[in-house]
């Protein structure tokens, strides 16, 4: 495929990634360090399907969610029982990552440090857009739910939304499983996209770029993470930075978000429509609303 | 088997040296200072810097000259990256974030300019070995041991019996009252990120010789954190004991073969699995304090 | 719907972008030929090397009329033998410098990694320094189209270790000590173990350690007990320099051997005096009285030592491509392709080129055997071998 259509579906695939990181750490403000597990888990599952066991590319992707969500299991389950303080439970995060990743090499299944080459190249640019879609539309019905709701509440004040009676362990739960949901599928279409995989390709440097994006794009927020991590797969490309650069970059700009604006780009908003049009009006000067009153007006 | 542990020992000592830097800052700060890692890369490098490339000054000058680069290095990273947020009091686990930002930073910055050369050290002894009947000891292990030990007791003097020291530690049971009464915070973290930061360099110079010197000498680091972790973050006799732990359990492993497959490279599963497990049943460790995340 | 058509508009606005910074390449008056290489990173030594020999080898060519008419011309991008780097260097080279052929990489895994790429662009690529069989010749047997390679193969150089150590060192025990995390490493081990074995040898333990990791000390003990005549170290200069000075400071005395993986004079300066002595398998040596001319070209125009083999390598393929370009009489793929594949006796720097089409491997290649004095900090030229069975 041609360059600009591999960028296109790189950043879809980052994208979905760092949607499904968003709705966990974003809400309920647990950072994970080692997400790229997951979607290693999710890559792995779907190239044995359809590299091996010749099946469909469907049924790989599914087989892929499922092994996410038990590993996350394995992770979340421990870990959010017993009310790990946030930094301990990044910290747990981090070493399940680097687990995975040494179980990887070792086994005879995945081939050790050699990794699966020749994955067939099934991931369109169309194919990852409307997983891309579908994501988005998943995570915004997910936030709208009930779970959705729970899990805002808890983002923003996790003693107050206990004692209202949310499960707190459930809720954290159940958003940790969306999340390896969303990581399965973007590291099986990821496969399919670079057309081998190795365990060198899932190390806690992707993790964190996960997290980078999540961080700068805003917690609380699902376009926010979208647009950071949008701006990191397609700017750097177009800029032919070379990889250490970006990384230092990025390193840069997590402390720089850190410090000078923890909320990130969005914290908390979402970029729709309306609030677009407000912003343009602003720039012109114009009234901020049809019919409404500029501000400058009001002495 | 005894030169087993005699090599684990020797790795656990270089894990303890370096954990005893993540406990300080944590006993104070309580938060997990992922950047120490890079401190004490940048250690070794200062190390590489005066002693083959631009001068060639001998071994201790040397390792003074770096203990005092990363401590100034490690400063400046407070200063940078985390005064703010200690001031607006952000919760641990923003330090640690921006921690991690500064690390990726730093490391990556090391790639980009210094490159990924790998460069050595030279030895400090040169006949290095020791033999003691069937066994072989490092010299240079003995002497990092040694040099350790007395700086880790310095160390430990000054915390208590220094005006500064007693600061430091009645900080790392209360900080806001250890200001109520007239200490200058800002001037007490600097000199503790001194300190700290001064250890990750010595540890950085001793590796750089044992080793070698590149720049993903980091991820050795989060070894160091995990031997923190299982002694109890926030205690140093705990780093010390942690860190001498884990070298040991990491050359029994190594060593161990289950139906035949030597467990040498499921190594890491190991030290990880043992610091989740730590994590979830007793994050306080051996030896730490329990101490809640604040609301 | 809202948010999303939003996050559609803004993926439009950055294809947009994108788009637009990626310009196309015209017609030009040159033949472009890509060079994948490590210019920066561990494998920077012989990237460099390749990229000076390249250059040589490009000139004279041209100074003799160039190919089909037209010059050549090197387009070459830092892939710092990481493997999605290299991918991204590849699609780069065939999508927008459109080069009619690919030199380099020098590694095997990341020429696996570009493999989809230059296959599905119809580009032949040849590998300089990439030696696992599995570059050229596929799970099943097939051969990789597009892929060729100008160096000898890993079973080919574990079985000259493995038979030099038995003739030539009269070892009668051995130990392997290799690397998990990466491939070349894991198969070389594994061919010089079989060949060991095959030839009447013992081999007395098989240790492993993960990428990265520094002390050795653990697994070195364990081969310590087994008092072995020979320690075969098939790893990178990195990993084996460590491992030569641990498996000394362990009081090993076993004879250390290597891969050509050793073969850059980092090794000497990481290990010290711990590597005096040792031997290692390479596919060219300094003193090879076949390539003196271009030694002497290169110190003259460089002021430093090739760091082997990998500029004769580099230079092999341009002389072969240039070949058979000529052979082809057009620049396009498949044609390329078969004037590759029927390529007879051409004369190269290390020797005569003939290429065997089912594996794309060249036939009878000789491999060097070397020896490190590190004292003097220079490794020297002990004998050829030749393939035998």
């Amino acid at each position: 495929m041609d360059y600009a259509a591999a960028i296109f579906t790189n950043a879809a695939i980052y994208i979905i990634a760092t949607m499904g990181l968003a709705i966990f750490t974003g809400y309920t403000g647990l950072f994970s360090l080692g997400h790229a597990a997951f979607m290693a888990v999710g890559a792995y599952a779907a190239a044995i399907c359809t590299h091996f066991l010749k099946l469909p590319l469907a049924v790989g992707l599914v087989v892929g969610i499922i092994l996410a969500v038990l590993s996350s299991l394995i992770i979340g389950y421990p870990t959010l029982r017993a009310r790990l303080r946030s930094d301990y439970f990044a910290i747990a995060t981090l070493g399940f990552g680097e687990a995975v990743k040494v179980l990887l090499e070792n086994f005879q299944l995945t081939q050790g440090s050699r990794g699966l080459p020749g994955i067939q190249k099934l991931s369109t640019p169309l194919l990852t857009g409307l997983f891309m879609i579908l994501s988005v539309w998943l995570a915004r019905n997910f936030l709208r739910s009930n779970y959705g709701r729970k899990i805002i509440a808890i983002g923003q004040d996790h003693v107050a939304a206990e004692m209202m009676g949310i499960n707190l362990f459930r809720v954290q739960l159940r958003s940790l499983f969306f999340s390896a949901v969303l990581a399965g599928v973007a590291g099986g279409l990821f496969a399919h996209y670079l057309g081998f995989i190795q365990p060198s390709l899932f190390t806690g440097s992707q993790s964190s770029m996960l997290v980078i994006a999540v961080v700068t794009g805003g917690m609380g927020s699902i376009t926010g993470p979208i647009l950071a991590a949008l701006l990191f797969a397609t700017i750097p490309e177009a800029l032919r930075l070379a990889n250490m650069w970006r990384m230092v970059t990025y390193g840069a700009v997590l402390v720089a978000i850190m410090v000078l604006r923890p909320q990130g780009i969005l914290g908390y908003r979402e970029i729709t429509f309306a609030s677009l049009a407000r912003f343009g009006r602003r720039l012109f000067g114009l009234p901020p609303s049809p019919g409404g009153e500029s501000r400058k007006a009001v002495s | 088997m005894l030169q087993t542990i005699i090599t684990g020992l020797s790795i656990g000592s270089v894990y303890a040296l370096m954990a005893v830097g993540y406990s300080l800052v944590f006993s104070v700060l309580n938060f997990s200072n992922f950047a120490h890692g890079s401190i004490i890369t940048l250690g070794a490098y200062i190390a590489w810097a005066v002693m083959v490339q631009y001068l060639h000054l001998p071994f201790l000058p040397a390792l003074l000259i770096a203990m005092a680069g990363s401590g100034v290095l490690a400063f400046l990273n407070e200063r940078i990256a985390y005064s703010t947020l200690r001031r607006r009091r952000a919760p641990s686990l923003y330090l640690m974030i921006s921690a991690m930002g500064v690390s990726i930073c730093l490391q990556n910055l090391l790639y980009a300019t210094v490159g990924a050369k790998l460069y050595a050290l030279p030895a400090v002894f040169v006949e290095d070995s020791w033999n003691v009947g069937e066994l072989t000891i490092s010299r240079m292990d003995l002497f990092a041991f040694a040099f350790s030990a007395v700086t880790i007791a310095l160390l430990n003097l000054v915390l208590r019996r220094t005006r500064v020291g007693t600061a430091i530690r009645a900080a790392s049971h209360d900080m806001d009252m250890v200001a109520v009464l007239g200490v200058n915070l800002d001037v007490l973290v600097a000199i503790l990120f001194l300190i700290a930061g001064a250890l990750g360099g010595m540890a950085g110079v001793f590796m750089g010789v044992k080793y070698m010197v590149y720049p993903s000498m980091g991820w050795i680091t989060n070894k160091a954190y995990i031997g923190a972790v299982i002694g109890g973050l926030g205690s140093l006799p705990g780093a010390i004991i942690g860190g001498l732990f884990l070298g040991l359990l990491e050359a029994l492993v190594s060593v161990t073969e289950i139906g035949g497959q030597s467990l040498s490279t499921y190594r890491d599963v190991f030290s990880f699995g043992i610091l989740v497990a730590l994590l979830i049943v007793r994050p306080t460790g051996l030896f730490g304090r329990r101490v809640e995340e604040k609301l | 719907m809202k948010r999303t058509l939003s996050i559609l508009a803004l993926a439009m606005v950055s294809l947009a972008l994108v788009l637009g910074c990626s310009g196309g390449a015209g017609k030009s008056a040159t033949i472009k030929i890509g060079h994948e290489v490590a210019l920066t990173g561990p494998n920077a030594t012989w990237g460099q090397a390749e990229s000076n020999a390249l250059k040589m080898a490009i000139e004279k060519i041209n100074a003799g009329g160039g190919v089909l008419g037209k010059k050549l011309e090197v387009v070459a991008y830092d892939n710092r033998a990481d493997k999605l780097e290299a991918v991204n260097v590849a699609k780069r080279l065939v999508e927008q410098d459109k080069v009619v052929a690919i030199i380099g990489p020098a590694q095997s895994g990341v020429t696996n990694a570009i493999r989809e790429v230059n296959n599905a662009a119809k580009v032949p690529v040849i590998a300089t320094t990439a030696t696992n069989p599995k570059v050229t010749v596929a799970d099943d047997g097939s051969v990789v189209p597009y892929t060729f390679r100008v160096c000898f193969i890993d079973p080919f150089q574990g079985k000259v270790a493995a038979q030099f150590a038995l003739k030539d060192l009269g070892a009668k025990t051995a130990a392997v000590l290799y690397d998990v995390g990466d491939e070349y490493s894991q198969f070389l081990g594994k061919y010089f173990i079989e060949a060991f074995e095959k030839g009447g040898g013992k081999i007395t333990a098989n240790e492993a350690f993960r990428s990265g990791e520094l002390d050795f000390r653990a697994q070195l003990g364990k081969i310590r007990g087994g008092k072995p005549d020979l320690l075969f170290i098939p790893t990178m200069q990195k990993e084996a320099a460590l491992a030569a000075k641990q498996a000394r400071g362990l009081g090993i005395k076993s004879t250390f051997m290597g891969g050509d993986g050793w073969a850059s004079p980092d090794l000497i300066d990481l290990a010290g005096a711990a590597i005096e002595g040792s031997y290692l398998v390479n596919i060219a040596a300094l003193e090879d009285p076949a390539i003196q001319d271009f030694i002497k070209e290169y110190r003259d125009k460089y002021k430093v030592d090739p760091v082997l083999p990998n500029p004769l390598m580099a230079y092999d393929a341009a002389l072969w491509v240039a070949d058979a370009l000529k052979r082809a009489g057009s620049t396009d793929g498949a044609k390329l392709k078969a004037a590759l594949e029927d390529t007879k006796d051409l004369q190269v720097l290390t020797g005569k080129l003939t290429l065997d089409p089912a594996t794309h491997n060249p036939l009878n290649k000789p491999a060097t055997i070397q020896q490190v004095l590190a004292k003097e900090k220079r490794f020297i030229y002990v004998k050829t071998f030749v393939t035998t069975d």
